[in-house]
C-alpha cells in the first residue's frame, strides 16, 4: 500500500513534467509573443524587452530555464503585470476563488446528492418530476446565462444582493450559485440514477428481507454502495470549482485566478500560462488522486498494489 | 424444538392472487393459490420461472416490487393475517418469525459490509441485546452452518468468499432470530452440483435440529424428491397438484407433473431413450386462458380443458390435482385416472 503511494505520487511527477513539457512547446508553437500585442513598440524597445524576459534565447534554453524555476518553486514573473511574478497572481487570487469554490462544493454535495435521493425514492412522481426538470434546465443551460440572468432578478430588480463584488457577505450568494448550479444538477441525477440501480439489486431485497427498517436498508445498504459513482466524479469537480471559473469571475467581478485562465492566454503571458497550467494540473492530480484513496473506505473489493514494473 | 402442531397449521394461505400491474396491462402472477404449512414441516413448491412460485413467497413476506399488489386472499401465519399487517408488523416479522435465503448468493450479500455485520445487524434488529452478545451468536451461527474459523472470517467480505460459503452466510443471517418459518427461494441453483448437494443436505440437517418449516421453491424436482415433506406443482399461477412427496412421485396425477417427471433424465435408466420436452411455452400472463392454462401444452387437453378451469379433484390421501380428467365422467387416461377409477 505504501509502495503504491510512493509509486502514484511519483507518477504524478512525471504526469506534470509531461504536462509543462507539452504546454511549453505548444504555447510557443502559438504566433505571436508577449509584447506583439503592444501598440506600436519601437523595435529596439521589443529587443530590450525580449532581452530582458530572455525571450531572444533558444527555445530550449528557455525551457531548461523555466524548469529550473519551476523545480525551486518559482513560476517566474508575469510578462504583463509588470512587477508581479506568478506565484503573486495565483496568491492573491486564489483565496477569492477557493472560498467561493468551497461554499460551491459544499452546496454541489449538500443540495446535489440528496435531491438525487429524493428523486430516486419518488421514482416518477412528482418530487422526480420536479428534481429532473430543474436538474434538465441546471445541465443545459451555461453558467454565465444563470449568472446573468440571476444577477437581473436578484440583484437588480429585488436588490437583495450587491451586484458585484465580495465585501458584503450576501455578495456570495449569485457567484456561488452559478458556479454550483450545473454541478449540483449534475450530482442530483447522477444520484438518483446510481441509487435507482442500486435499489434494484438483490442484496438491497436481502436487508428488507432481514426485516431491517426502511432507514438502515436505505442509507446502511444503498447510500454507501450508490455514491461510489458520485465520489468518482467528485474529484475533478473539486478541481474545477476550486480553480474558479472565468466566466463567473468575469460577470460577478471578482478578483479571483479563474480570469487569468483566459487573460494569461490572449496575452500571451507565457510564465503565467505556464504557471496556471501547472497549479490547475496539481490540483486535479491531487483530487484524482484522494478520490483513488477514498474508494478504499468505500469498496472494501478494491485493494491497491504497486505495479512491480 | 417446537412441537409440532397437528391441528392448526403454522401458515394457512388461502385463495392469494397477485397481479402486477405494468404499463401493457395487469399480470396475474398468482391467481387464487391455497396451501397450508404445518410446524416442522418442509413444503417443496416447484414450477417453471413465471409459475408464480416466488412471487407466492413475495407476496407473503410483502416484499413485492412497487409494481405489484396483492389483490386478493389471506395468509394466516399463527393467527395473523400477513396479508393485512402493515410495514413495520411485517418488517419485525421478517427475519425474525419468517426468514429467507435466495438464489444467488454472489449478489445478495451487500458487497461493502462485512458478512459478520450483516449477520449481528440482523439480530440487532430483532433482539434486545448487546452487540458483543450479537457476535457471539454470529459465531455460533458461523459454526451451526459449518463456516470454518468462524470468529475470523467474520470480519471478511463477501468477496473474500466461494459461492457455497456465501449462501452458508446466507442461512446465517436466514437463522439468525430462530425463525419459525424459512422460505428458501431457489437456494441452490446458483450452486454448481456438489455445492448444491451440501447446501441442501445442510438445510436439511438444520430444519430437523431447529424444527422450523420450510418452504422450499425449486425447479428442480430432484431438489424436491431429496429434501421435501410435501410439494405443491405451480403452473400459470395456480396450484395443479399438491400432495405428499413420496405419493406424488410415485402416483402424479396431472399431465403437466408427468411432463416434469418425463423431462429428467435417470442415471439409473440404461435403455437411452430421450427426455421427453413438454412441448410450447408458459402461457402469457397479461391474458391468462379462460380454462386451464396447461391445455394448450398438454397431450390430453379436451374441448372442456378450454372452455373452463378445473377445480382440484381428489387423487389419492392428501394428494389433489387440477385436472379434467379426474372428474367422473371424464374418459380414463392410463397412468393419469387408470388405477384411481377400477374401470
Amino acid at each position: 500500500m505504501t509502495a503504491y503511494v510512493v509509486q502514484r505520487l511519483l507518477l504524478m511527477l512525471v504526469t506534470l513534467f509531461a504536462i509543462i513539457t507539452l504546454t511549453f512547446f505548444l504555447m510557443h508553437a502559438v504566433p505571436g509573443g508577449p509584447f506583439t500585442s503592444e501598440k506600436m513598440l519601437q523595435p529596439e524597445i521589443q529587443a530590450a524587452l525580449n532581452a530582458k524576459y530572455h525571450l531572444d534565447d533558444p527555445l530550449w534554453l528557455q525551457y531548461l530555464t523555466y524548469l529550473r524555476g519551476v523545480l525551486s518553486l518559482d513560476l517566474g514573473p508575469s510578462f504583463k503585470y509588470a512587477g508581479m511574478s506568478v506565484n503573486e497572481i495565483i496568491a492573491e487570487g486564489l483565496p477569492v476563488t477557493m472560498k467561493t469554490g468551497a461554499l460551491a462544493l459544499i452546496c454541489v454535495v449538500a443540495l446535489g446528492v440528496p435531491l438525487g435521493i429524493v428523486a430516486a425514492l419518488n421514482r416518477n412522481r412528482w418530487p422526480d418530476t420536479l428534481v429532473m426538470v430543474i436538474a434538465t434546465i441546471g445541465v443545459a443551460v451555461p453558467s454565465y446565462v444563470i449568472a446573468t440572468v440571476a444577477l437581473y432578478i436578484f440583484a437588480l430588480r429585488l436588490g437583495w444582493v450587491p451586484t458585484f463584488g465580495l465585501d458584503d457577505w450576501r455578495g456570495y450568494f449569485l457567484p456561488v450559485f452559478a458556479l454550483s448550479g450545473f454541478w449540483i444538477s449534475f450530482i442530483a441525477r447522477l444520484a438518483r440514477s446510481s441509487l435507482l440501480e442500486t435499489l434494484q439489486q438483490d442484496y438491497m431485497m436481502t436487508a428488507k428481507a432481514k426485516g431491517l427498517k426502511r432507514g438502515t436498508v436505505l442509507f446502511k445498504h444503498g447510500l454507501r454502495n450508490s455514491l461510489i459513482p458520485v465520489v468518482t466524479v467528485l474529484g475533478p469537480v473539486v478541481a474545477n470549482l476550486l480553480t474558479g471559473s472565468f466566466v463567473i469571475e468575469q460577470i460577478f467581478a471578482l478578483p479571483g485566478i479563474g480570469r487569468h485562465f483566459v487573460l494569461s492566454i490572449t496575452n500571451r503571458d507565457y510564465t503565467a500560462i505556464m504557471g496556471i497550467t501547472i497549479f490547475y494540473a496539481a490540483v486535479l492530480m491531487v483530487m484524482i488522486f484522494i478520490v483513488d484513496m477514498l474508494y478504499l473506505v468505500l469498496d472494501p473489493r478494491i485493494k491497491y498494489r504497486a505495479d512491480p514494473k | 424444538m417446537t412441537t409440532p402442531h397437528m391441528s392448526t397449521p403454522l401458515l394457512s394461505v388461502t385463495n392469494l392472487s397477485t397481479s402486477f400491474f405494468t404499463s401493457r396491462g395487469e399480470v396475474k402472477a398468482v391467481r387464487g393459490v391455497s396451501f397450508e404449512l404445518r410446524a416442522g414441516e418442509i413444503l417443496g413448491i416447484v414450477g417453471e420461472s413465471g409459475s408464480g412460485k416466488s412471487i407466492t413467497c413475495m407476496s407473503l413476506m410483502g416484499l413485492l416490487r412497487s409494481s405489484g399488489r396483492v389483490i386478493d386472499g389471506s395468509a394466516l401465519f399463527e393467527g395473523r393475517d400477513l396479508l393485512t399487517l402493515d410495514e413495520d408488523e411485517l418488517s419485525a416479522l421478517r427475519g425474525n418469525d419468517i426468514s429467507m435465503i435466495f438464489q444467488d448468493p454472489m449478489t445478495s450479500l451487500n458487497p461493502t459490509l462485512t458478512v459478520g455485520e450483516q449477520v449481528i445487524e440482523t439480530i440487532l434488529r430483532h433482539r434486545k441485546v448487546s452487540r458483543s452478545e450479537a457476535r457471539a451468536r454470529a459465531i455460533e451461527l458461523f459454526e451451526l452452518v459449518r463456516i470454518p474459523s468462524a470468529a475470523k472470517r467474520l470480519r471478511s467480505y463477501p468477496h473474500e468468499f466461494s459461492g457455497g460459503m456465501r449462501q452458508r452466510v446466507m442461512i446465517a443471517i436466514a437463522l439468525a432470530c430462530d425463525p419459525k418459518l424459512l422460505i428458501a427461494d431457489e437456494p441452490t441453483t446458483a450452486l454448481d452440483v456438489t455445492i448444491q448437494r451440501q447446501i441442501l443436505a445442510l438445510l436439511k440437517e438444520l430444519q430437523g435440529r431447529l424444527g422450523m418449516a420450510v418452504i422450499l421453491i425449486t425447479h428442480d424436482l430432484g431438489v424436491i424428491a431429496e429434501t421435501a415433506d410435501r410439494v405443491l406443482v405451480m403452473y400459470g399461477g395456480m396450484v395443479m397438484e399438491e400432495g405428499p412427496v413420496r405419493e406424488l412421485f410415485a402416483r402424479p396425477s396431472h399431465p403437466y407433473t408427468q411432463g416434469l417427471l418425463a423431462s429428467i433424465p435417470d442415471l439409473r435408466d440404461d435403455t437411452h431413450h430421450r427426455l421427453t420436452p413438454i412441448p410450447g411455452s408458459p402461457p402469457d400472463m397479461l391474458r391468462p386462458p379462460k380454462g386451464c392454462p396447461f391445455a394448450p401444452r398438454c397431450a390430453h387437453a379436451m374441448a372442456q380443458c378450454n372452455a373452463a378451469l378445473p377445480p382440484l379433484y381428489d387423487a389419492g390421501p392428501a394428494h389433489r390435482a387440477r385436472c379434467w380428467l379426474h372428474h367422473p365422467e371424464a374418459p380414463r387416461v392410463a397412468g393419469i385416472t387408470a388405477e384411481l377409477v377400477p374401470a
